[in-house]
């Protein structure tokens, strides 16, 4: 049996799960390839015009899928991991949107709800409804599920140890400790801020990170961050964001701002994210009130890579003029 | 202390419930071009429309001495249940001298919510909120009721204007009303107001039935969306709303209503709640369709999380159930003759689609 996993949304965060999960249940697993202009193109003919791009790319992804021999194509519910938090509605409604707007899904829509309180997903009694599609027993299910665990856990590890997400899926093809090293950069640093979908999809950023260090910048994100050093901040507030990675961004923001671990702080986002637009505004709060510049770059499905690297030096310049006259001290 | 809401919906009720607590109220302006123009001003830019228009509606009402705005919040995972903290921050950041108390849902912030209704009680006592409570309600529940029924008369009205002028008397009535007593007498009347308009006789094949789904913001404040009912009706056709304010107050604090029997029927197309009234409107639909409404508007503001969900859902029940469904959304951009000339030919579509079938 051959599952596809849409190389799209959430892929960037809990691959690591998934696979290890469906493996251990003798299930292959297929990716959708990386997301190019056409796969853009044919999420973008069948979603609806004003929905956010990750959406959109996503769709494209499933199409893609749909074309090739997989039995199912893999949409799970994100629904909530957190207690109090959730996901965007659009992540919740994601495998209704599917299944009623892509045309000749039918029964290759392989989905379950992830509600649980823990963010390694591994609560086996939420992958009890797939055991008849799959033919596999609970007993199974459950040792599959320690085996994802297993897989994310050292996934999460090697991020904290200070590599991206892309270089962390790398670093867990090798056995522990062959990985390369994490990307040690001195000199400038910079606070990458955005969903994992759009700085990880090289489409969507345009491989912002490697921009970055080729201009000799060193990239700190969200997820190189533990989760206490995430809930530093926003633990204190009186109401909290309550979509779970927006949370984590702000938590990161926040312990970047406040402890002035960067120089700047760049937030990558996908035109039309709801979440972003709340985001944004705080995030831009909190760069006044702690000096430290920051910079929103917004990407649609019809952007040129030109704007991108033209701004990202600009504001690279801008740092380093400003170190050179201030000495890092704010102004 | 002066205290003040935002303007959704029939603000007279809002304004009635505060006064009998002995508060003094400002009401903020009905919503018009330049409320829309200064919430996009104040808001960012990808905020959805009933942030920004609620915004502007803050700002007026602190210029106009609003020290206290009282409005409800939510908890997720729609950006609703955010506004009030990014409200606050921005008239702060403003320069105003205001407070919001937002009431969260109850199950998630219960001591919250108690802290809040204690400081709102203040010196009155609780036989009074309960008779003050008691006979809002009240009026609300027949304002709804009123505001239903016109809407099945309006299309056939004999004087153009008629329905509309009604309405605005029957407020004012109830305007007046402190006592039950007095609000018993309001019904009576407003009853026998709409008794002694003139209407056309049409047969009920000629009947056209059009349901308002959406968002419940721009679905309740007709400043802002087009006065969608009384457009419909001015097509010549009947129109009912998915929500009323009675409604929501029923299902959220008392758990009546026909919300749940709702929710059942949209649980094929969006199986949990996401946020918003996303799930209930598919639902609505579904509703519509089986109790025989020709056609459905859908509202929704542009960008809208949860309801982007239900748009991409809504082409498949429309195909499933044969019911024609029109999405119209709804932003600061205000120029109505787009959307007036959709939903015109829309109801064009209708008819002669249903004059071909009884033929």
């Amino acid at each position: 049996m051959k599952i596809g996993i849409p190389r799209a949304l959430l892929h960037y965060y809990y691959s690591p799960f998934w696979v290890s999960f469906f493996e251990e249940l003798g299930v292959e697993v297929v990716f959708s390839g990386s997301t190019d202009k056409k796969t853009v193109d044919l999420g973008v003919g069948i979603s609806v015009p004003e929905i956010c791009v990750p959406i959109k790319i996503f769709n494209g992804h499933v199409l893609k899928l749909l074309n090739t021999d997989v039995d199912y194509v893999f949409i799970p519910r994100m629904a909530s991991i957190e207690k109090g938090k959730y996901f965007c509605p659009k992540f919740m409604g994601l495998p209704d949107m599917a299944k009623h707007s892509i045309p000749d899904i039918g029964g290759r829509l392989l989905t379950m709800d992830v509600q649980t309180r823990s963010e390694n997903i591994a609560t086996p009694e939420m992958y009890y409804s797939l055991a008849d599609r799959l033919g596999v027993s609970e007993k199974q299910i459950r040792l599959a599920c320690k085996a994802g665990a297993r897989n994310f856990k050292r996934f999460l590890k090697l991020c904290i140890e200070g590599r991206t997400v892309s270089e962390a899926f790398e670093a867990l093809k090798v056995p522990d400790g062959q990985a390369k090293p994490p990307v040690k950069i001195d000199g400038l640093k910079i606070g990458l801020l955005g969903y994992v979908y759009d700085v990880y999809d090289e489409f969507v950023s345009m491989d912002v990170t490697g921009r970055l260090r080729q201009l000799g910048v060193g990239v700190l994100t969200f997820e190189m961050l533990s989760r206490q050093e995430l809930s530093r901040y926003v633990r204190k507030m009186k109401k909290s964001l309550f979509w779970t990675f927006s949370d984590k961004l702000l938590g990161a923001a926040y312990k970047m701002f406040r402890e002035r671990t960067v120089d700047g702080v760049i937030h990558v986002t996908a035109f039309g994210c709801g979440p972003d637009s709340f985001l944004g505004k705080l995030l831009e709060i909190e760069s006044e009130d702690s000096g430290i510049p920051f910079m929103t770059v917004r990407i649609d499905e019809h952007t040129g890579e030109n704007h991108l690297q033209t701004r990202v030096e600009a504001f690279v310049d801008m740092l380093k003029r400003r170190n050179r006259t201030t000495g890092g001290e704010s102004l | 202390m002066k205290y003040s809401f935002p303007y959704l919906g029939n603000v007279m009720v809002y304004k009635k419930i505060f006064e009998m607590f002995d508060y003094e109220v400002v009401v903020p302006p009905r919503p018009t071009q330049k409320t829309i123009d200064l919430g996009t001003k104040y808001s960012p830019e990808f905020a959805c429309f009933p942030y920004k228009m609620l915004m502007g509606n803050y700002i007026e009402a602190c210029e106009r001495g609003a020290q206290i705005i009282v409005s409800s919040g939510g908890h997720g995972p729609c950006r609703a249940g955010f506004y009030g903290e990014l409200h606050e921050r921005t008239l702060r950041q403003m320069g105003f001298d205001v407070e919001l108390i937002i009431f969260d849902s109850i199950r998630r912030d219960l001591w919250g919510d108690l802290s809040k209704f204690f400081r709102l009680k203040g010196k009155n006592s609780f036989r009074k909120i309960i008779s003050a409570t008691r006979i809002v309600l009240r009026m609300l529940k027949d304002l709804d009721y009123f505001d239903k029924k016109i809407h099945t008369m309006m299309p056939y009205e004999v004087v153009k204007g008629s329905f509309v002028k009604a309405f605005e008397e029957i407020t004012k009535n109830y305007e007046k009303c402190w006592t039950m007593k007095e609000t018993v007498k309001a019904f009576e009347m407003g009853e026998e107001l709409l008794r002694s308009i003139e209407i056309e006789k049409v047969e009920e094949r000629d009947r056209i039935r059009i349901g308002v789904v959406g968002e419940i913001f721009v679905v309740i404040e007709s400043s802002i969306n087009m006065d969608i009912e009384n457009t419909l009706c001015s097509f010549g056709c009947e129109a009912e709303r998915s929500q009323y304010l009675g409604e929501w107050v029923d299902h959220n604090f008392f758990g009546k209503g026909r919300e749940k029997e709702i929710l059942k029927m949209g649980e094929d197309y969006i199986k949990i709640i996401i946020g918003g009234h996303a799930k209930q409107n598919v639902g609505h639909i579904v509703d519509y369709s089986k109790r025989g409404f020709d056609g459905v508007v859908h509202l929704m503001p542009f960008a809208c999380l949860p309801e982007l969900v239900s748009q991409s859902v809504i082409p498949k029940i429309s195909e499933t159930y044969g019911i024609p469904v029109l999405t119209l959304a709804i932003d600061e951009q205000t120029g109505k003759a787009n959307n007036m000339t959709r939903i015109e030919a829309f109801v064009d579509l209708i008819r002669n689609s249903k004059r071909r079938a009884s033929a």
